[in-house]
């Protein structure tokens, strides 16, 4: 973590984290809760139009939240796949 | 001299746990599959969680017996006292009676071993020789550590790698309850491997973690996945926090106007307000509020932020919205309570406005925590202090409309092994004010070169 780096304290996490971990904590996406936590204090929504591939900032913005058990089912199939 | 706290005898303590699905005023809509679209059967979550919790998770009995073996797990803290915090309500100078459940009596210093002793048994009843969890800064993982311990279970929690370096305190306590703790993204499972591969210095996400984890457990017979929020036999488990409360307050004759939690995922919040909701749906008055985390107020506080756009809370508030350059869906603007993986019961009893949600941001709750911490003396953990500074909100507008009130909230857990988070309050690199163009050209130059966007 840089030192000079602001932090947020991360609701997800239960610890703080920097910007740097928002931006990529959904792989090659950016936290779906980074516009909220940051917005207030950084442009980061514009920022992220600015350097998101359109097809990146669509599948960003259009993420639906999903109940936990469906998730929780959903990673049980990909694990299924990846122990075959 | 007045009362401090009241004590339960260990004979005292709840052999029940309470099950709100048998008195929730409207259904709940069942979980569905995402595969077949179906609802969600026993045999779906067969390779994650052992039968007696899926029992568990689906039922409607209103009362569940607590097994004796756990009952004695529990006895080691419980019943936690309940507090007067009379040197808070001098300090908040309203006519306010604020008591607490104090729940960072365990030893991992927090509510969650509520549900872990219960999860490590029922497993273990099960057959189960070992879990898998993910956890991110260890509250948890510390947590299910010490039930493993406890009932003969092995363990391995996948720690979200920024807070595997940042956080050493709870992997070494889960180290000494002999879990093994495994930074993630690991080379443990295939999930892990492929993220290392494409990215070698990847700090891991909760959902990097929580693959990994379910990986861990899917294919080994004798393994199984186990989670310590959200979910509701979580939230079952975790009643018996409100059911000593209320024999505790009737022992000196007192009913709350308002009872408070902190929500994360909703487990401690359920578990000191589901019994006075059960109070609430069968007429009694008494206000039930859910301190939820918001970074940013000006946002999270808007009115969308809690009006659910259908019945079954699975899809965006604003549905119909196309996507363009213009536009951000609430879904993403809202840190309100669906969106971070909020209990579904949770959201449910929002929805039908018999628990109100408030958003607290991260400065005036660290406010709340010190304030908290100079008078009452115990440090709070930071997500206690979210309730914390609900409690400062409900003193002033007691004191605003000149009414008496009694205050009772969930203090979750201590900060003693947080207080790097303290740290960064106090030192101000916590973020609290808008940066400034010379900080935000900073902050851009430290994401100039990062590889993903």
């Amino acid at each position: 973590m840089n030192s000079e780096e602001f932090l947020m304290r991360c609701p997800r996490l239960g610890g703080e984290a920097p910007l740097t971990y928002c931006l990529q904590e959904a792989g090659d996406l950016p936290c779906q809760r980074i516009v909220a936590c940051w917005q207030a204090f950084f442009p980061v929504e514009a920022h992220l139009r600015r350097v998101l591939p359109p097809q990146k900032w669509e599948q960003f913005a259009g993420r639906k939240p999903k109940e936990k058990i469906a998730s929780l089912l959903e990673l049980v199939e990909e694990a299924k796949g990846r122990c075959r | 001299m007045e009362q401090r706290k009241v004590v339960l005898a260990d004979s005292e303590i709840p052999k029940q746990w309470y099950n709100i699905l048998s008195d929730m005023p409207t259904p709940m809509n069942p979980p569905l599959h995402p595969g077949t679209g179906k609802p969600v059967g026993p045999e779906d979550l067969a390779p994650i969680f052992p039968m007696n919790l899926i029992e568990q998770e689906v039922a409607t009995d209103r009362w569940i017996d607590i097994p004796e073996p756990v009952l004695e797990k529990y006895l080691l803290w419980r019943p936690t006292p309940l507090c007067r915090a009379l040197n808070f309500e001098k300090a908040l100078g309203a006519p306010v009676r604020i008591y607490y459940k104090y729940e960072g009596a365990s030893a991992p210093g927090s509510h969650k071993p509520n549900t872990a002793i219960a999860q490590a048994y029922y497993n273990k009843a099960f057959g189960i020789k070992r879990l898998s969890t993910e956890t991110g800064a260890g509250q948890w993982g510390s947590a299910l550590s010490m039930a493993c311990a406890m009932f003969g279970l092995e363990l391995r929690v996948f720690m979200v790698k920024i807070s595997f370096e940042q956080k050493p305190y709870r992997r070494l306590m889960m180290a000494a309850w002999g879990t093994e703790c495994i930074p993630s993204p690991s080379d443990r499972t295939n999930a892990g491997r492929k993220i290392l591969a494409e990215h070698p210095d990847s700090p891991g996400s909760l959902g990097i973690a929580i693959s990994e984890a379910i990986e861990d457990a899917v294919g080994n017979e004798d393994s199984r996945y186990s989670l310590g929020s959200v979910l509701n036999h979580v939230l079952l488990h975790q009643t018996v926090i409100g059911l000593e409360a209320q024999k505790q307050l009737a022992q000196i004759g007192v009913y709350p106007d308002v009872v408070m939690g902190c929500a994360g995922g909703g487990s401690n919040f359920a578990g000191i307000s589901l019994p006075f909701v059960r109070d609430k749906i069968n007429g009694k008055k008494v206000s039930v509020v859910a301190a939820e985390p918001a970074s940013c107020p000006t946002l999270t506080r808007g009115p969308f932020a809690y009006d659910f756009g259908d019945t079954a809370m699975t899809t965006p508030l604003l549905p119909m919205y196309t996507l363009g350059h213009d536009f951000v869906p609430e879904s993403i603007h809202a840190g309100g309570l669906r969106y971070h993986g909020m209990a579904p019961i949770v959201s449910h009893l929002v929805k039908e406005g018999i628990v109100e949600a408030r958003a607290y941001d991260q400065i005036e709750t660290f406010t709340a925590g010190v304030q908290w911490a100079r008078t009452e003396g115990v440090i709070p953990a930071p997500e206690t202090n979210h309730v914390i500074a609900a409690v400062v909100q409900e003193a002033e507008r007691a004191k605003q409309e000149g009414k008496e009130k009694v205050i009772l909230f969930n203090f979750s857990g201590h900060g003693i092994i947080d207080l790097s988070a303290y740290d960064a309050f106090l030192s101000g690199k916590l973020t609290q004010h808008k940066l400034s163009d010379e900080e935000i050209q900073r902050a851009l130059k430290s994401i100039e070169n990062f590889p993903k966007l």
